[in-house]
């Protein structure tokens, strides 16, 4: 088999560029805001075993969950028709937690599925039992509507028996349908554009390349670990629950040559609240970490993964099974496992790992009835402090590690929903102090204006994120509650409560941890 | 001879100043070397050299505001902005620039923390004033702002776009305390929803307003009462007085001026009102790509150094692969090229000025695509050294184990592959077919990629400008006088149609105000709706025919299906459509006649066999002897097949074997591909 240096690059190329467009097209045709405004999705390309070709994954926590969908997807369904699409949430059946869905469908050449594209969203609503479906629960069936892989559709023809059972369990249906048909719309461009590539190049070169680039991010993924020092390096870090307590999780992290292991024995149980995992998000946490200490801009795709080893006990926060509550894992208990990987790295890397950032998503919901008796469910994540690095500071008020998702805009929410924002801004001094500081956490406001149910998922709110070398932490984050009257309550970082037209939930997220001691100040 | 008034468009640029000039004879066209330190002396110069007189109206294309964005060198600038929201430049949309990178830097915001100050007001989402603007606390920051010697002022409140009384107080304030200093309201410049694109829209208006104000006013002092016309990011001019007081509408006018060049060169030599192209503009650290599909297309999504810009701009994609790009080996023994660029300094490796990493220009060279003694007609201030690029494209090869040659057709290929991407984007990627378009190349180096590129989007057509080097001048001269506007219009489509008047009065106050802004009363209205499935937030523009009335109203509906068919592959006839925004632009059309006076007659036929030649490598195993045609000896009825290497002062053209050459009345160069196989 001969490769031409040249035609992978070009190959790298198309590869991405599929995946990019598929982005493009699920963002402008999505209706849920998580999709349209705060590109929470990712879309990729499996070849037909189901190893990852390309992703355009703008949310990190997706890089080890979806090849998993891909694999049950392939497992499931040994046989395929054109215009089959799977689609599936389940977290124990190939997905992560019931909001993501995903859909999987094959690119035909000739009689063969050939390659498979596929896509996931957040989605604003799947039911259960508060609006936008991140409750905190003590089971996963209190979290939506569970849907195992199953074809939606056959052949090209929707099955309406599965669509309307999956509507008939999410609040906002409409809506659901809206951004169900944007996930199509993306995998209709995929297949296109996969199959003028078959047309235009022949199915043979385009898999030639398509199989080389998964060996030459492994090259360059290996030859990067090779030049970390071996060895083992452990460190653990807490998550803070509802009830005051706290559980651990707790990594070895091993180099060894061009591989490197992580291990997360130790770490506390499967939990009775929504911030387990399946193993898929601990993994993604593990990927996300070693791609930032590439140097080299490396295509992302099932070769990356190979030198990285992820392990971790059945039954324990990082590696829950059915049926586990695991809501929060995705957003808030994966921002722990890279806060928990990168404290365990440091030691091995201190010249290229950061501080603690805000560690958390800092996630709203909020749910209830417009004045003209219309149901609504609001989602989003606040950003927050980065962690300074050893050669720079934080950035400050926006999203970390495992997330990049926009915001809303205020004058777009507030047209659409019943409460409107009193304030939007920086706080000052919340980044830990140190030779480089860390990045200044958010306040955001709400003040509603009819009566609804609030739910927040927030971590960092008891244990600070910490600095690094002498840095200082940044700033806890809290959640305040003003009643009309002016009364004020912290709240706890995991809630939900009625609260009243007239009150105010202030939401304050925490600031990054600092970098080495500030001795050496700057400023100076 | 009405519609061939004597005019001149002068394109500054980063090396070149470009002059195009069009009377009775015909067109005319120089170049001169930029003045940076004071842009108005080359312009001098060119006019001096070309004659022209103080009564030929002057249409002028500047990246004078585009500079000051990119070099950061704008006015002091102060923003206003509802309480408790005066972060809201620095936070953006709170997403960090780079997915996975540990240590990371944003550009500063372009108005620091100090200079951001809050009005207390509130105006709800329903345009009701929730919050009295509170006089005491604006007379103190009224105060703060005389201390802090201010250059420029951003107001920009919540929800202005429904209700500006507020923003209007404070500009009635403004007026009174600081009367010297310019302020720039986001109700004037952007009535939409979205408050942070509003707001660093209308800063960057504040920002780069007194700047751009210098510049045009020391201009027309120069140019001793010509007549002085800019063009806009929309592809259209608009006199330089009204121009600054709204100069964030220039900050992309760059590569609009090719564009429209391109277009109305299409619309002569391919005789069709409404030409089916894709433009490729490629330049020496970028190439800047469109496609028209028979009009020239507008969108309000733009952003200039990340900062979102929503104002008409030319629909133009860019991306980062020029002359200049950089070849490299990665650690995977992959060859990949750009996005890094040598720049102006050190240049391409053949410049001799130090650079040591091979450019997209240096794989030229080696293949015998450019030639030394012919680049910018033997005038350049670069001497090109075939011999420092070849050495530095064998280092290349080396690590790749591949010859020269091949390492430079490789570099080609990598650097076409980006582009061909980029026409990707703008083509198969907004529902066109690439392959019912004819590519037009311009700018010094897209015709030596134009055939290859054409091939593997399957393009049969090719249009080679007479003068690809100064296409963007000669778009000066063509382009409409236009002036745009918009409002917020957040109404569900059937309400619209079911009573149109409440949208007739907004257009109303749109006409006023598009109307004052041109100094003429023949003016050609546009009026378009920004629509969209309601729940969605993403809109199409689609063009509502005037008047206003019910069946108009639906046929803007139905086009809006059709839109998000071909955009997206689907549309919900079913499902209901709203309105978010209206927009008019005025349009003062100029189409003058380009005068043709060789119809080939009397013309020494020409032959190729004539023709001196030269080697060029179209494989890596042995160069192939191809005729070198000069061409300004290619007179109007010329027919030739490739292979060909045709030389010009500001351009060299790669005409591929498969492809043949007619040159039509303007000396345009068509190139056609003969292999009917596919």
């Amino acid at each position: 088999m001969t490769i031409d240096p040249v035609l992978t690059e070009i190959y790298r190329h198309r590869f991405v560029g599929i995946a990019d467009e598929m982005g493009v097209t699920l963002q402008r045709t999505g209706y849920s805001p998580n999709i349209k405004e705060r590109l929470d999705y990712s879309c990729a390309v499996f070849d037909a075993e189901g190893n990852m070709i390309a992703q355009a994954a703008h949310i990190p926590v997706h890089l080890g969950a979806m090849p998993a969908s891909c694999e049950v997807a392939l497992r499931t369904f040994p046989q395929w028709r054109r215009g089959d699409v799977v689609i599936l949430n389940d977290p124990f059946d190939g997905g992560n937690h019931l909001p993501d869905i995903t859909m999987i469908s094959p690119v035909f050449a000739g009689n063969e599925p050939v390659f498979f594209v596929a896509s996931r969203a957040h989605h604003a609503d799947v039911g259960g039992m508060s609006p936008g479906s991140l409750p905190l629960s003590t089971e996963l069936f209190q979290e939506g509507v569970i849907i195992p892989p199953i074809k939606l559709y056959e052949a090209g023809k929707v099955n309406q028996s599965v669509l309307r059972m999956i509507l008939a369990n999410v609040r906002t249906p409409a809506e659901r349908q809206g951004d169900l048909d944007a996930q199509r719309a993306a995998h209709t461009v995929g297949e296109q554009r996969l199959k003028s590539l078959f047309e235009q190049h022949g199915k043979a070169e385009v898999c030639r390349y398509s199989s080389y680039l998964q060996h030459y991010s492994e090259q360059l993924v290996r030859a990067a670990i090779e030049t970390w020092p071996d060895g083992i390096y452990e460190f653990e870090d807490k998550l803070e629950l509802a009830d005051g307590l706290d559980a651990s999780i707790k990594v070895a992290v091993q180099i060894h040559g061009g591989e490197v292991t992580f291990d997360f024995k130790g770490t506390d149980r499967t939990l009775d609240a929504p911030l387990n995992t399946v193993l898929a998000v601990t993994e993604s946490a593990c990927y996300y970490v070693v791609l930032c200490l590439l140097k080299e801009d490396v295509p992302v795709n099932a070769g990356c993964f190979l030198p990285i080893h992820v392990t971790a006990p059945g039954d324990t926060l990082v590696h829950a099974s059915r049926p586990a509550p695991v809501a929060g894992g995705n957003v808030e208990t994966s921002q722990r496992i890279t806060d928990v990987v990168l404290g365990a790295l440091a030691q091995a890397l201190p010249h290229d790992i950061p501080a603690a950032s805000q560690g958390t998503m800092n996630n709203v919901t909020i749910g209830g009835k417009r004045t003209d008796g219309t149901p609504y469910a609001y989602y989003e994540t606040l950003g927050g402090g980065m962690g300074a690095s050893p050669d720079a500071d934080g950035l400050s008020g926006v999203h970390v590690h495992m997330s990049n998702t926009l915001n809303t805009p205020v004058e777009a929410l507030e047209m659409q929903f019943p409460f409107r924002i009193r304030e939007y801004a920086r706080i000052r001094g919340s980044g830990g102090k140190g030779r480089f500081c860390g990045g200044e956490g958010l306040v955001r406001e709400y003040e509603l204006l009819a009566d609804a149910t609030v739910t927040m998922l927030s971590e960092r709110r008891r244990h600070a994120p910490w600095g690094l070398q002498g840095g200082a932490p940044g700033r806890r984050g809290q959640n305040i509650l003003i009643s009309a009257d002016g009364h004020r309550t912290v709240l706890p970082g995991q809630f939900t409560r009625r609260l009243h037209a007239g009150d105010r939930l202030r939401i304050e997220t925490p600031g990054g941890g600092g970098h080495s001691s500030a001795r050496n100040s700057r400023s100076t | 001879m009405h519609r061939n008034r004597r005019r001149i468009g002068i394109d500054v640029g980063g090396t070149f100043t470009d002059f195009a000039v069009l009377d009775a004879d015909g067109l005319r066209v120089y170049k001169a070397p930029t003045t940076p330190e004071d842009q108005s002396q080359a312009i001098l110069q060119g006019l001096d050299v070309l004659e022209i007189d103080s009564s030929v109206p002057v249409m002028h294309g500047t990246t004078i505001a585009t500079n000051a964005l990119l070099e950061q060198r704008g006015a002091r600038t102060a923003l206003i902005t509802t309480r408790g929201f005066k972060d809201m430049l620095a936070i953006g949309r709170q997403n960090r620039p780079q997915l996975y990178e540990f240590s990371q830097s944003a550009a500063p915001p372009l108005i620091p923390e100090s200079l951001c100050f809050e009005a207390g007001e509130r105006i709800g989402s329903d345009g009701k004033v929730l919050t009295e603007l509170e006089v005491p606390a604006l007379r103190e920051l009224m105060q703060d702002l005389k201390k802090e010697r201010i250059e420029s002022i951003a107001v920009v409140l919540l929800f202005s776009f429904l209700n500006d009384v507020h923003e209007r107080l404070i500009a009635a304030a403004l007026e009174k305390e600081l009367p010297d200093v310019p302020f720039s309201l986001s109700v004037d410049l952007l009535p939409e929803y979205r408050e942070y694109e509003r707001t660093s829209t209308t800063v960057v208006n504040a920002y780069v307003r007194p700047l751009v104000l210098r510049y045009l006013t020391r201009l027309g002092r120069v140019l001793e009462g010509r007549s002085l016309k800019v063009m806009q990011s929309s592809g259209g001019t608009l006199d330089a007085r009204q121009a600054t007081l709204q100069p964030a509408r220039l900050v992309l006018s760059g590569p609009a001026g090719g564009v429209v060049g391109a277009f109305t060169l299409a619309k002569h030599a391919l005789k069709t009102p409404q030409p089916q192209i894709m433009t490729l503009d490629m330049g020496g650290t970028s190439t800047d790509v469109a496609l028209c599909p028979g009009r020239i297309p507008q969108t309000t999504e733009n952003s200039v150094c990340e900062i979102p810009l929503r104002l008409p701009a030319t629909q133009i994609h860019t991306v980062g692969a020029g002359g200049g790009s950089l070849a490299r080996v990665d650690a995977g023994g992959v060859l990949r090229v750009g996005p890094q660029s040598a720049g102006a300094v050190p240049g391409p490796v053949c410049y001799g000025q130090g650079g040591e990493a091979p450019t997209v220009t240096d794989a030229n060279l080696v293949l015998g695509r450019l030639l030394p003694s012919r680049f910018l007609g033997g005038q350049s201030p670069h001497v090109l050294d075939t011999e420092l690029a070849r050495r530095a494209i064998a280092k290349l090869g080396q690590s790749l184990a591949l010859s020269i040659e091949a390492t430079a057709l490789g570099i080609l290929h990598v650097a076409n592959a980006t582009m061909e991407r980029a026409l990707r984007r703008v083509s198969v990627e907004c529902g066109y077919d690439p392959r019912s378009h004819v590519l037009v190349p311009f700018g010094g180096a897209g015709p030596l990629h134009a055939c290859a590129i054409a091939r593997s989007l399957g393009v049969r057509k090719i249009l080679v400008p007479r003068h690809p080097g100064v296409l963007s001048a000669f778009g000066l001269l063509m382009a409409d006088i236009t002036s745009d506007a918009s409002q917020a219009f957040l109404v569900p489509l059937a309400e619209i149609a079911a009573a149109p008047k409440r949208l007739v009065s907004v257009i109303n106050r749109l006409e006023a105000t598009v109307l004052s802004r041109l100094d003429s009363d023949a003016a050609q209205l546009d009026c378009s709706l920004d629509l969209r499935y309601t729940g969605q937030s993403y809109e199409l523009t689609v063009p509502l025919s005037l008047p206003v009335t019910s069946e108009n109203v639906d046929a803007a509906g139905k086009a809006f299906h059709t839109a998000h068919q071909v955009r997206y592959g689907y549309s919900k006839a079913e499902l209901p459509v709203e309105s978010v925004a209206v927009r008019l632009r005025a349009s003062v059309v100029q189409s003058p006649e380009i005068p043709n006076p060789d119809t080939g007659a009397g013309n020494t036929p020409f032959n190729l066999a004539d023709a001196p030649r030269t080697s060029v490598y179209f494989t890596a195993d042995a160069p192939l002897s191809i005729p070198l045609i000069s061409r300004d000896r290619l007179h109007t009825g010329c027919v030739f097949d490739g292979p060909a290497l045709v030389v010009q002062y500001d351009s060299t053209l790669v005409v591929s074997s498969g492809w043949r050459g007619m040159v039509d009345l303007w000396q345009n160069l068509h190139l056609e591909w003969l292999d009917h196989d596919d």
